[in-house]
C-alpha cells in the first residue's frame, strides 16, 4: 500500500527546518501503526509537488529516514518502511530510553503522583502495545 | 567544483557619499534557489543591479554566468530571466502580442508552457496590457521571464503585489523551474514566509554586507535562542560564544546564538548553574534577531 501524501502536514514557517518535520512525521506514522513494514512512501516528486515544497527537502529527510534504518530504498520502486529492527544488548537498549523515562518521571513529579501510581499508569500503557 | 553561477567578490557601491554596498562577498551555486532578505533599503536592489549590469559597482568584481556583467554577451543574455521591483511593459499590446514579441528574441522559447502559465495565472490574453493591475503586470512580466527557461533567473521583490492565490501558483511556477537543479534563481523579499517554502539558502543583507549565507534547513539547525534562567544575578559583562544578540536582566539571560553546537547548553548550565532552554526560530525570528538594535 502506498501511503497518500495528505497524510503529512507542514508548516514551513515553523522554526524547525522541513525536511525534520517530514522525518517526525514518518516516524510518528509508523509509531502508530498508520505506516507498517513494508509500506510504500509516496515519490519524493509527489510528495514535494503535493506539499508545494522544494525537491530537495523531501530526499533529504527520506535520506536521513534510510541513513537512520527507518525506511529502505526498494531500487526502481521507491521507499519503504523498515521492519523494525532491533540492534545492542537489553542494556543498551535501556539505556536509549532513559531520556523519555526521565522526562516522564519529572512530569509525574509535577502532578504529585507516587511511584506506585506511576508506574501503573505505564503497565497501562504496555499493555496497549501488541507483544512481539 | 565547478565555478560559481554568480560570483561577487569584495563589491561596494557609493551614491554620492553614501556607501550603499560595503564589501560584499557573495558566491551562489548552480541549481540553488536562493532568497536575499533584508531591511528596505538595505541594498537588495541596488546589488541586483550591479549583478545584472544595470549598475557599476564603484569597486570589486563581478562575474554571472561565466561573464563580466557590464559587458554581457547576447549568449549569456539569453540564458538569463529578471523582472525588475517596477515593472515596465509596452501600454499597447495585447497579452497575447506582447508575450509573441518577446518570445521571438529567444531561441529557446517554451510557447507550450507560456500558453499554460497564462491560462494557470488567468491573465487575459486579448486585453491591452496599459489597463492591467500591478499585480497582473507583475504576473505577466514573471511569465516573459521565465519563457526561455532561463539558467539564472534574477527577480526583485517577485509576490510585493501578488494576492495569497497568486503567490502560491507563482512559487508553484518557481519549483517546476527548479525541480531538475539545473536552472538557479535569486530572489529579493522581505516576505519570509514564502522563501521557506522554495528556497534551498537564504542570504541576509545588512549594512550593505552579506551579513549571512547558508542553506536554509542549516540556518534553522544552527541558529537558535537560549532562555537562561540561572540561579544568582548574571553580571552585565554576561557574554556567550557566537552571540548575535544578548540581553540580560537580573537572573535570566536572553541569548540569540548563530550556531548551538552541542557543548555549548552543558557548558552554560556547570558555568552559571543555569536552566537553559533552547528554542527555535524561524526565518523572520532569525531575521529580526539580526537586526535588533
Amino acid at each position: 500500500m502506498t501511503s497518500p501524501a495528505w497524510q503529512f502536514e507542514i508548516h514551513p514557517s515553523s522554526g524547525v527546518p522541513i525536511y525534520r518535520q517530514l522525518m517526525d512525521q514518518v516516524r510518528a506514522l509508523i509509531a502508530s501503526g498508520r505506516l507498517s513494514p513494508g509500506d510504500l512512501l509516496p515519490s519524493v516528486r509527489q510528495l514535494a509537488e503535493d506539499l508545494e515544497v522544494n525537491m530537495m527537502t523531501v530526499s533529504k529527510a527520506y535520506g536521513r529516514l534510510e541513513a537512520d534504518g527507518v525506511l529502505e530504498r526498494d531500487r526502481g520502486v521507491g521507499m519503504r518502511v523498515k521492519a523494525a529492527s532491533v540492534n545492542g544488548s537489553v542494556s543498551q537498549r535501556q539505556k536509549e530510553l532513559l531520556p523519555e523515562a526521565e522526562r516522564l518521571a519529572n512530569r509525574a513529579w509535577q502532578l504529585q503522583l507516587t511511584d506506585e501510581q506511576t508506574l501503573s499508569v505505564v503497565k497501562s500503557a504496555l499493555k496497549e502495545r501488541p507483544k512481539s | 567544483m565547478t565555478s560559481p553561477v554568480i560570483d561577487i567578490q569584495g563589491v561596494t557601491k557609493r551614491f554620492g557619499s553614501t556607501d550603499v554596498l560595503c564589501g560584499v562577498d557573495w558566491q551562489i551555486q548552480k541549481g540553488s534557489v536562493v532568497g536575499l532578505v533584508g531591511t528596505n533599503g538595505a541594498g537588495k536592489s541596488t546589488l541586483i543591479k550591479c549583478l545584472l549590469g544595470l549598475l557599476k559597482p564603484t569597486a570589486g568584481h563581478i562575474r554571472i554566468l561565466g561573464e563580466d556583467p557590464w559587458t554581457l554577451s547576447a549568449a549569456a543574455k539569453e540564458r538569463l530571466g529578471y523582472v525588475p521591483q517596477t515593472v515596465q511593459l509596452y501600454p499597447w499590446m495585447t497579452v497575447d502580442q506582447i508575450t509573441r514579441y518577446v518570445g521571438a528574441f529567444y531561441q529557446n522559447w517554451d510557447a507550450a508552457w507560456v500558453s499554460t502559465l497564462i491560462d494557470r495565472w488567468q491573465l487575459p490574453r486579448n486585453h491591452r496590457v496599459g489597463p492591467l493591475s500591478q499585480g497582473q503586470l507583475q504576473k505577466l512580466a514573471l511569465v516573459l521571464a521565465i519563457g526561455h527557461r532561463p539558467d539564472l533567473l534574477v527577480l526583485d521583490e517577485p509576490v510585493a503585489s501578488l494576492d495569497p492565490v497568486a503567490r502560491r501558483e507563482f512559487l508553484r511556477s518557481l519549483l517546476e523551474l527548479t525541480g531538475d537543479n539545473q536552472h538557479t534563481v535569486l530572489f529579493s523579499t522581505h516576505i519570509t514566509s514564502d522563501l521557506e517554502r522554495v528556497a534551498s539558502h537564504v542570504a541576509m543583507l545588512r549594512e550593505g554586507r552579506i551579513a549571512m549565507f547558508d542553506e536554509l534547513d542549516v540556518m534553522k539547525d544552527r541558529v537558535k535562542r537560549l532562555r537562561i534562567a540561572a540561579t544568582q544575578d548574571l553580571p552585565t559583562s554576561f557574554a556567550v560564544r557566537g552571540a548575535i544578540r544578548t540581553q540580560v536582566e537580573g537572573r535570566n539571560a536572553l541569548v540569540a546564538v548563530a550556531d548551538l553546537d552541542d557543548s555549548l547548553v552543558g557548558e552554560l548550565q556547570s558555568a552559571w548553574q543555569a536552566d537553559v532552554a533552547v528554542e527555535d526560530l524561524n526565518l523572520e525570528d532569525i531575521f529580526l534577531e539580526l537586526h535588533h538594535e
